[in-house]
């Protein structure tokens, strides 16, 4: 049973971006992440602003230079079924169609996707951790099954979302709107490792509200695909996940990203993988020399050794599906 | 089915044309994406609304076509407005957490989580609970399949896979074993009647077409 | 030794309940039934696809005060003290109470409920309750919670069985970690065995702790009515919870009520009353007012009963024919910090399942601090058959043999569990050679070695087994009423919790009565209204019930063709029952509607009674399986697919062959579940707190996890010597062997053994990647 809270449902972004200014604020577009952290008393909230009236943050809109421009209220439903997605940006609509349940990819946004606060079980129960302000992380020595092998420093969490690693293949920018006006950040700048700081997920200030997300004219040959491993099969976050969009020339790739989910606290972008590839024919023999290099770096904890081989499994696979695409 | 939904979306790119900031034209996300924004723009007048935590307001649900109204307060869950306080009890809840599905109803023609959906933000939706399927005492034709292929056993996540079942054929009216799958697979149950409830949702489908004597 | 059974369902210092003996009536065995075995709708479906069924937690009562209880946030912590203050002077909030506060403490001990006080001050597992309110919405009822300020004494914990006796262990209860001396069963001799086999194996196995977790929450709705309480609880069995809220309230059985028309799953966890029951009970009582408790997810996964957790070791001989010799098991497992059953029945399935003259067997139960054991579905047996099954598939492998003809080389005839009493039936052999040939084992085994070596493996897997219980047995009454106008009532104290009692019972009647099962109308589990009944678990029910509702329809079948008899002048001999008519057979064939019986009219009704006659004595009555799947495995991912089940399976007759397959998938999806995605998560290392209490991280199956395809194969045996319907249970059998067919199938793939459960990527991966030599 949620605590209590006020609540605005703002009818302009600029009233949104008033309302969030006051302590304690939070922002409400899909409802599922924030009604979730609410019950469970992750953080405080005097005040729920809802941009859910606000239809202009919604829909996906192709942009002039050939790109699209998916706003922020966009339903991760609607983007696994938008035919412009699936035809540009076939990664992303897979990743999107891979997330949570349906009732939750009807509920749920992009923008509340790409800002999802952790799945950490110490974060969400009745543990005073590092990333709530307490001084221990207890995935370092507890239970760590599900936690990173890559970018741990002090916590060890690992991003839950499938579309920003999805977007941050794809080279997509987030639209920010604040009281300073606009701003546009590259997703690869978006999100915030621990050891930047571990009390933060994005850049995002607390007045700041995600409007739409830009994805760049796919360049020529490119092609993308994400896929990723789970312990069920449905309503569940990624033990692994890889999210390729690769340009080809022939059988040649001569471009592109490699982005492991699951792995870090934030959407991994693994350039062992790219530099391993890029300019490469892919065969098997370079698909496992990708796959054990993007693991060159990885640290496991005392429970998700497991990662290790699994990443290079799933990566393996999944360079040579899209080499044979 | 993908082929007429891929159509429609286009011909939404073409006509509604809505743009913003002049620099985009719209290629549409689907019918309901439509419908809203044509709602909201007689919407936009509306003033701000405050609601204070202490205090019980005064919002309108459109509940199985009724419009009712209800004090609530604004932490207040679809689903607990809708058993505690309109008596709606067909819908279960399970986790109170958008994690079992027993709570699903129909919003705008989508199933949602009515447990992880405050009151007061369905407001200008259309809800759709387990009673709303009923044509006065008879079963809606989803509801008959689930009898007739037993799909349950205790019953209590069944509203919930029927309202799935439900938003799933609005649609999908043909949908494959595979997507019947994907289709109820935010609905957990424990009685494990996973199987019937495929081959109620592959009889709703026929039932909802006319096949077995039913319209 | 006695039914081991009696300790898990049946009333503490009684031996087995008996009810009088049955009527002498003619009860034969049935022949060729027109109802009964019929793949037929339930009588209830209506009701519960409609939304009408009303559940204890969509009940709504005048004045209804919502109830929640505060839960110790600490694994082992002393209550020092608790204020209550502040909750008690928030508006809306109507009681709060805790140990400190007077009614609580105004309570009889009852060993099975409550082993000190209803609100502990030693919290010896996380979720113990601490203190509880009632308010008038619950909303306010967790406001009221949240400022409730209790001081701990947090002590130190141990949350690991496997750890727990080790000497510097911290002790749950004065006295050790060690709940009562080992358990030993020996028959044979074990060394001799060994020495006689060609191959001896040994392996470890571990299964993870599995938590009911029902769709229903636990809970119930409480209101007094002066000195009597009425309670509608969702739970398996009204008349156990009468029992047990009576004796803790102190009150007689009379004076406390119980009704549970429609629940949403128990699978064993709602077998008795809940400190929620007496806690409901206790505000209802000092707020003037009723008062609906339902628990939240986190509690019920907490606090109310789980399947524990077990760490095997099995050395099997066995003779390159495939006899065995020599079976020896040893097992620890935890009932948390109660005395809960943690090892209860682990053994039973080396002790019965297959013939070996030489057996041994050693289980240790240990306290943990962690929340208590209750039956859970098939208690133990799904943990000695991942053990058991797994064992046969590698003796199977080592001396050549397929594991199909392993199993048919050891069927037994009579329990050697039970100084070999035979069986009534042993279903095990047809279930292993019908299911084979159905499945088309052969044939599939034949394709998957010409396979070519893709990283996507396939492989097929067998387990078998059996369940301790599922014969039923006294006491039961059931009484069957038929109307003026040929209408007709059951009356039964049975719980349906979701197998289709009701269906089943309607359909007895119906066969008897000659009228169609929805026309009978069902009074059901109510203390005030139904007749006793053991709680609906052990799948016993339908072989319970079945018979006592036959003989009550058989009773008042007689006693309406006698009746008849007087109007129409004929031998009451020659009458029977058809289509709502006394039917008279013979040279002059005559008819009367039922509804016409004038002396019918004037008594208003006929009633007849039916009490569930003895089991046959010398002999074991138990429920057999065999159950094979296939499954496909990315080998470089650890991602298992499941393709296909099929469960054989020896219940004796199928009294309803729609509910009777519900029930297979059902477990068959539920061993799937336990063999693959479930397990609780303790932080055993530092705080000692579940890591996974909700249903995201407590991973159930969903509909992707379980095969579309499943076949479900009765081996109808119709055991005549059972009982009178001939049917024994299924609810139990259907999931015993799921997870190690599965287990089998994996390891027919792939080459690699899990011993543990659940097998996901995080387990096969890197034994995939270990097995190819990788670090």
């Amino acid at each position: 049973m949620i605590p209590e809270f006020n609540y605005v449902r703002a009818q302009s972004l600029t009233e949104a971006q008033q309302q969030l200014s006051t302590d304690g604020a939070r922002v409400c577009a899909g409802g599922s992440d924030l009604l979730g952290c609410l019950r469970d008393e992750v953080f405080d909230c005097s005040k729920v602003v809802s941009v859910t009236g606000l239809d202009e943050l919604r829909g996906i809109t192709r942009s002039r230079d050939g790109g699209v421009n998916i706003g922020a209220l966009t339903t991760i439903a609607e983007l696994a079924a938008n035919s412009t997605v699936q035809e540009l940006y076939p990664g992303l609509a897979q990743a999107a169609a891979e997330v949570a349940s349906p009732q939750l990819r009807n509920q749920g946004t992009i923008g509340g996707n790409i800002c999802q606060k952790p799945r950490c079980w110490y974060y969400r129960g009745e543990f005073e951790c590092l990333r709530k302000g307490g001084d221990t992380c207890y995935a370092m020595a507890g239970e760590n099954q599900y936690h990173c092998i890559l970018g741990g420093y002090r916590c060890y969490i690992v991003h839950p979302s499938d579309t920003a690693p999805a977007l941050l293949a794809l080279n997509a920018s987030v639209q920010i709107a604040g009281p300073r006006g606009e701003r546009v950040v590259p997703i690869e700048d978006f999100h915030v490792a621990p050891r930047d700081d571990v009390q933060r997920e994005t850049v995002l200030e607390d007045n700041e509200i995600v409007v739409a997300i830009s994805i760049p004219q796919p360049a020529s040959g490119l092609r993308s695909s994400y896929r990723k491993v789970r312990a069920r099969g449905s309503w569940d976050f990624a033990l692994a996940g890889v999210a390729l969009a690769l340009a080809f020339d022939a059988d040649r790739v001569t471009g592109g990203r490699v982005v492991l989910s699951g792995a870090a606290p934030i959407p991994w972008r693994s350039r062992e993988v790219e530099n391993t590839i890029i300019g490469q024919r892919i065969d098997a023999t370079l698909a496992r020399e990708a796959a054990d290099a993007a693991m060159s770096e990885a640290a496991a904890l005392k429970n998700n050794g497991y990662k290790i081989p699994l990443f290079k499994g799933v990566i393996e696979e999944q360079l040579l599906a899209i080499a044979s695409a | 089915m993908a082929h007429d939904r891929r159509d429609h979306d286009e011909k939404a790119a073409d006509t509604s044309g809505i743009s913003r900031r002049g620099f985009i034209s719209r290629v549409g996300a689907g019918a309901a994406v439509v419908a809203v924004a044509s709602k909201a723009s007689a919407e936009s007048a509306k003033p701000t609304e405050t609601m204070q935590a202490t205090e019980l307001s005064r919002i309108t649900l459109t509940v199985n076509g009724q419009q009712r109204q209800v004090l609530v307060e604004p932490r207040w869950t679809l689903s607990h407005v809708l058993r505690e306080e309109l008596g709606l009890t067909g819908t279960k809840v399970g986790c109170e957490r958008g994690e079992c599905g027993a709570c699903t109803v129909l919003i705008d023609g989508k199933p949602r989580y009515s447990c992880m959906t405050l009151a007061v933000e369905a407001q200008d939706a259309d809800i759709v609970t387990v009673e709303g399927l009923m044509d006065g005492e008879d079963l809606g034709p989803t509801q008959e399949a689930f009898v007739e292929k037993d799909a349950f056993q205790c019953g209590y996540c069944t509203s919930g896979q029927i309202l799935a079942v439900e938003g799933m054929l609005g649609d999908n009216p043909n949908p494959s074993l595979d997507e019947i799958r994907i289709g109820v697979s935010g609905n957990l149950c424990r009685c494990g009647a996973y199987v019937h409830i495929f081959q109620a949702a592959q009889r709703a489908a026929e039932l909802k077409q006319g096949v077995g004597g039913e319209s | 030794m006695n039914d081991p059974k009696e300790a898990l369902y049946y009333i503490d210092g009684v031996d087995v309940p008996e009810t009088p003996p049955a009527r002498d009536l003619d009860q034969e065995p049935w022949g060729e039934t027109t109802v009964v075995g019929k793949p037929l709708p339930r009588v209830d479906g209506y009701e519960r696809v409609s939304g009408t069924a009303v559940y204890p937690a969509d009940m709504s009562l005048p004045r209804m005060l919502y109830g929640a209880i505060l839960r110790c946030p600490h694994p082992n912590a002393v209550v020092r003290s608790v204020d209550t203050s502040a909750a008690a002077a928030m508006s809306g909030v109507h009681v709060v109470m805790s140990g400190f506060t007077p009614s609580s403490r105004a309570l009889q001990a009852h060993r099975q409920l409550i082993e000190s006080n209803l609100f502990n001050p030693h919290c010896r597992h996380e979720g113990e309750t601490v203190a509880a309110v009632a308010a008038d919405n619950p909303y306010r009822a967790q406001d009221a919670l949240r400022a409730i300020t209790v001081e701990y004494d947090v002590l130190p914990f141990v949350a690991d069985e496997r750890r727990a006796l080790e000497p510097d262990a911290p002790q749950v209860r004065e006295g050790g970690n060690q709940v009562s001396d080992t358990q030993q069963y020996q028959r044979g001799d074990i060394e001799q065995g060994f020495v006689e086999a060609d191959v001896v194996l040994e392996e470890d196995y571990r299964c993870e702790c599995e938590i009911h977790t029902p769709m229903e929450l636990h809970g119930c709705v409480a209101q007094w009515d002066g000195d009597s309480l009425t309670l509608w609880e969702s739970t398996q069995g009204v008349y156990n919870v009468q029992a047990q809220a009576a004796a803790a309230l102190g009150v007689p059985l009379s004076k406390v009520r119980v009704v549970n028309r429609y629940m949403g799953g128990g699978f064993g966890s709602k077998l008795a009353a809940g400190k929620y029951t007496v806690i409901a009970a206790l505000l209802a009582k000092e707020a003037a007012r009723p008062v609906k408790l339902v628990l939240t997810r986190e509690e019920t996964l907490l606090a109310v009963g789980n399947r524990p957790p077990s760490n095997m070791h099995l050395k099997v001989g066995v003779k390159r024919d495939g006899t065995l010799t020599a079976i020896q098991f040893t097992g620890t497992g935890t009932g948390g910090s109660q005395q809960a059953g943690g090892t209860s029945l682990l053994d039973w399935i080396v002790r019965d399942l297959y013939v070996c003259p030489n057996v041994r067997t050693e289980t240790t139960d240990i306290y943990i601090n962690a929340g208590p054991a209750r039956p859970f579905r098939a208690p133990g047996h799904p943990q000695c058959s991942w053990a058991l099954e797994q064992m046969m598939d590698a003796l199977a492998q080592a001396i050549d043999m397929d594991p199909v003809e392993l199993r048919l080389r050891n069927i037994p005839t009579v329990s050697q569990g039970r100084n070999n009493i035979p069986y009534t039936t042993t279903g095990l052999r047809a279930c292993l050679e019908e299911g084979a040939r159905s499945f088309e084992w052969q044939q599939t085994k034949d394709a998957i070695t010409t396979e070519s070596d893709s990283h996507i493996r396939r492989g097929i897997g067998v387990a078998s087994g059996l369940w301790v219980a599922g014969g039923g047995g006294p006491p039961s009454t059931a009484i069957v009423k038929i109307y003026a106008d040929g209408s007709v009532n059951l009356n039964m104290g049975a719980s349906d919790i979701g197998t289709g009692t009701k269906t089943v019972m309607a359909m007895v009647v119906a066969e008897e009565l000659a009228i169609a099962p929805g026309d009978v109308q069902i009074e059901w589990a109510d203390t005030g209204s139904t007749q006793y009944a053991t709680g609906s678990g052990g799948s016993k029910t339908v072989p319970t019930e079945s018979p006592a509702v036959r003989a009550a329809a058989i009773d008042v079948k007689a006693q309406l063709l006698e009746l008849a008899a007087g109007e129409m002048e004929v031998d009451a001999s020659l009458l029977s029952l058809a289509d709502g008519k006394v039917v008279a057979g013979g040279d002059s064939p005559k008819e009367v509607e039922i509804s016409a019986l004038r002396s019918l009219r004037r008594r208003g009704s006929v009633t007849g009674i039916g009490y569930r006659g003895p089991n046959p004595s010398g002999k074991a009555v138990n429920p057999f399986v065999a159950q094979f799947c296939e499954v496909e495995v990315n080998t470089r991912t650890g991602e298992v697919n499941i393709l296909r089940f099929l469960g054989a399976h020896d219940s004796g007759r199928v009294l309803n062959l729609l509910t009777y397959r519900n029930q297979v998938f059902g477990g068959i999806t539920m061993g799937i579940g336990y063999g693959m995605t479930e397990q609780r998560v303790l932080d055993v290392d530092q705080t000692g707190k579940m890591a996974n209490k909700n249903w995201h991280d407590y991973k159930l199956p969903t509909a992707l996890d379980v095969p579309a395809d499943m076949t479900c194969l009765p081996i109808d045996l119709n055991d005549t010597e059972a009982n009178t319907t001939g049917a024994k249970g299924i609810g139990e059998p259907a999931t015993i062997p799921t997870a190690p067919a599965v287990a089998n199938a994996i390891y027919n793939a792939t080459g690699v053994r899990v011993t543990g459960t659940p097998i996901d990527p995080t387990k096969l991966v890197s034994a995939l990647a270990a097995a190819r030599g990788e670090d």
